[in-house]
């Protein structure tokens, strides 16, 4: 060993405690303060004889700090014995903040009986001001998002005498990431409209703009005049060309207001709900491929006409509705037929928000829902 | 439509013919905070502990800001499962801002209602005039800057688990370790429902006969608050425990259990 390393070796201590590179200070079970180090010191400006015996830790906190302090952190520390990182604002002697993380530990006497509290304070002003610099970011990040989302989504329904139709579009909550599901509803000629229900994979501003290339590529595929297969086609090709939105799902459906020909093609999306007069509720399973460049050789897309009976309601729904961690898939499709048909006589707007209601419940769900309700009643 | 009893993670222990007495936690936690005061009444008691939703293991998909945007959709909740358990001549037992809730619930349904106690109460966080609460608007914004800060790492690991997601069962084992664990988001909105509610008209209305159990050297509901309650009350009695700080019940769950014993009688 060298005669430097000795030099190290013989830290006393005495000053590993006092210039250790943290505050440190022990405290009585109620927060009086009864030992501290040099650094605490130095980092509080508050000298020892200021502090021992006459101040509590939590004496030393903003008050913001100390409720927390008191409704968290010290039943926290009762409960576990102890508490790890916590973001505290700490106030100096001069008045300015120190913003610090904070651990502490239940010491306890020879009888188990927790006696006093160690903890260790370490300044976090350089990593509170870089944490509040993520937190802006990504709030703002999703209400661009949601700007993005709400922007895209905008336009009106087509009206007609032979059509109810109707949107519930309930976006995932605050906090989390917007989705990428989407809805359209527009004319394609004089007597027929499409109704679009799709779900992009991914979240945030991603996920929004590509939903937004997508509906914008429907909207001008479709005005070419192709029928929803081989629009499901074309649209294919623009997703493999283009490298936007593989594995999207998406329902196209196209309705004649005069004879009530629906024709459906589905790129592994759920299926649209149906409800006829005079029969149960029940899903068309029909005109069904796989999502949006899935496959290498997707070949040609299936597409399927069947024609609704006048007043037939006709449910498109993203997953948002159906998907609850504590319900079974199946489950959620059961319910979606249930609801539409305690349903079926409402107007399109009321059957879509009050099965959103049923389904996904008023409560904040993590997750974009979107449902398109609509009824047909041909001019008599 | 999940049943209330699952909602707010209801336990029931004791003695199934006692007396019921319902705690209730208040902010910051959930039902653990009275682990050592609960079992002191199981021998003669219906001892029923819950989570308010959003904390604990109550159920966090049935959190809606506008059913909870007031203490009076908290109360709502204490008194369905009052309904679910049919609980008559209760003693509620209220923490911090649930002794309020148990007072809102108690004008609401007298009936249901034999004892109230309340342990370090509040009616109004936030001072405004000669009335004396504690705190400004401003120091309410600086607990909602702490609650956060102090979430910044939450939202990834914890989230899950909090919400019932069970493909990821190790988090789970952590969440055990875990007390008191909530949504930020709930947490923050129950932060704001909480120290910016007042609730000093509805003293009055408290029908039944209250303890106010105060703590020495309780920032949040200082004596001066704890005397007010005491005041308002049409009939309380006001023991001051030698308990400091906020939470007697975890930090002299003896000497709590003993004051609400001396009250509701062996």
């Amino acid at each position: 060993m060298s005669a430097r390393d000795d030099d190290l070796t013989e830290d006393s201590p005495e000053e590993l405690f006092e210039d250790a590179p943290c505050g440190y200070l022990t405290t009585r079970l109620d927060g009086t303060i009864v030992k501290v180090n040099r650094t605490l010191e130095t980092l509080t400006g508050y000298a020892r004889a200021d502090l021992l015996g006459r101040r509590r830790f939590q004496d030393l906190l903003t008050v913001g700090a100390r409720i927390y302090h008191d409704t968290h952190y010290a039943p926290l520390l009762q409960m576990q014995g102890t508490v790890r990182e916590i973001a505290v604002d700490l106030v100096r002697a001069d008045g300015t903040t120190l913003p610090a993380l904070v651990n502490s530990v239940l010491r306890r006497g020879a009888d188990g009986e927790p006696r006093a509290i160690r903890t260790t304070i370490f300044d976090a002003t350089d990593r509170r001001s870089y944490e509040r610099e993520l937190v802006r970011a990504r709030d703002r990040e999703h209400e661009i998002a949601r700007e993005l989302q709400r922007g895209l989504l905008g336009g009106e329904l087509p009206e007609d005498p032979a059509l109810d139709l109707a949107v519930e579009y309930r976006p995932a909550v605050a906090g989390v990431e917007v989705g990428g599901d989407w809805y359209d509803a527009f004319w394609l000629s004089e007597r027929e409209i499409a109704v679009v229900v799709g779900d992009v994979v991914g979240r945030g501003i991603q996920a929004a703009t590509k939903m937004g290339q997508l509906r914008s590529a429907v909207r001008a595929l479709a005005a070419t005049g192709l029928e929803p297969g081989p629009l499901l086609e074309s649209l294919d090709g623009y997703v493999r060309r283009h490298g936007v939105g593989q594995m999207t799902t998406v329902a196209y459906t196209s309705l004649e207001l005069d004879t009530g020909v629906l024709r459906i093609a589905s790129a592994g999306h759920l299926p649209p709900a149906i409800a006829e007069p005079g029969s149960g509720a029940s899903f068309a399973w029909v005109g069904r491929s796989t999502p949006l460049d899935a496959t290498l050789n997707p070949g040609p897309r299936a597409q399927a006409a069947l024609t609704l009976a006048p007043g037939s309601a006709v449910l498109l729904f993203t997953d948002g509705l159906i998907e609850r961690p504590d319900r079974p898939l199946q489950a959620g499709l059961d319910a979606v037929l249930a609801e539409l048909d305690a349903r079926r006589g409402e107007p399109a707007a009321a059957l879509a928000r009050e099965v959103s209601d049923a389904l996904v419940g008023a409560h904040e769900s993590g997750d974009d829902m979107c449902a398109v309700a609509l009824r047909w009643t041909p001019p008599s | 439509m999940t049943s209330v009893l699952t909602r707010n993670n209801v336990q029931v222990h004791g003695d199934p013919g006692g007396r019921p007495m319902v705690f209730a936690h208040g902010f910051g936690c959930d039902q653990n905070m009275w682990r050592g005061v609960w079992p002191q009444f199981t021998a003669d008691h219906r001892v029923i502990l819950f989570d308010h939703v959003g904390h604990g293991r109550s159920d966090h998909r049935a959190f809606d800001q506008e059913r909870y945007a007031s203490l009076e959709g908290y109360a709502a909740d204490v008194l369905d499962i009052c309904a679910e358990l049919d609980l008559h001549d209760t003693v509620f037992v209220g923490h911090s801002v649930s002794s309020m809730i148990g007072a809102l619930a108690a004008a609401q349904q007298p009936e249901r209602f034999g004892r109230l106690v309340m342990v370090g109460p509040s009616p109004r966080y936030v001072d405004e005039g000669d009335y004396v609460g504690g705190f400004s608007r401003a120091d309410i914004d600086g607990l909602l800057d702490s609650l956060e800060s102090n979430y910044l790492g939450w939202s990834g690991t914890m989230a899950p688990v909090i919400m019932g997601n069970g493909d990821r069962p190790e988090l789970g084992e952590e969440l055990t370790e875990s007390f008191c664990a909530t949504d930020p988001e709930i947490a923050k909105h129950f932060a704001r429902v909480t120290f910016l509610s007042d609730n000093r008209a509805d003293l009055a209305r408290v029908p039944v006969p209250t303890l106010v159990l105060q703590c020495s050297a309780d920032v949040i509901a200082p004596e001066v608050v704890g005397d007010y309650v005491h005041r308002h009350l049409p009939e309380s009695e006001l023991v001051l425990l030698a308990a400091t700080g906020h939470c007697p019940n975890l930090s002299a769950p003896e000497e709590t259990a003993a004051a609400i014993r001396a009250y509701v009688g062996p």
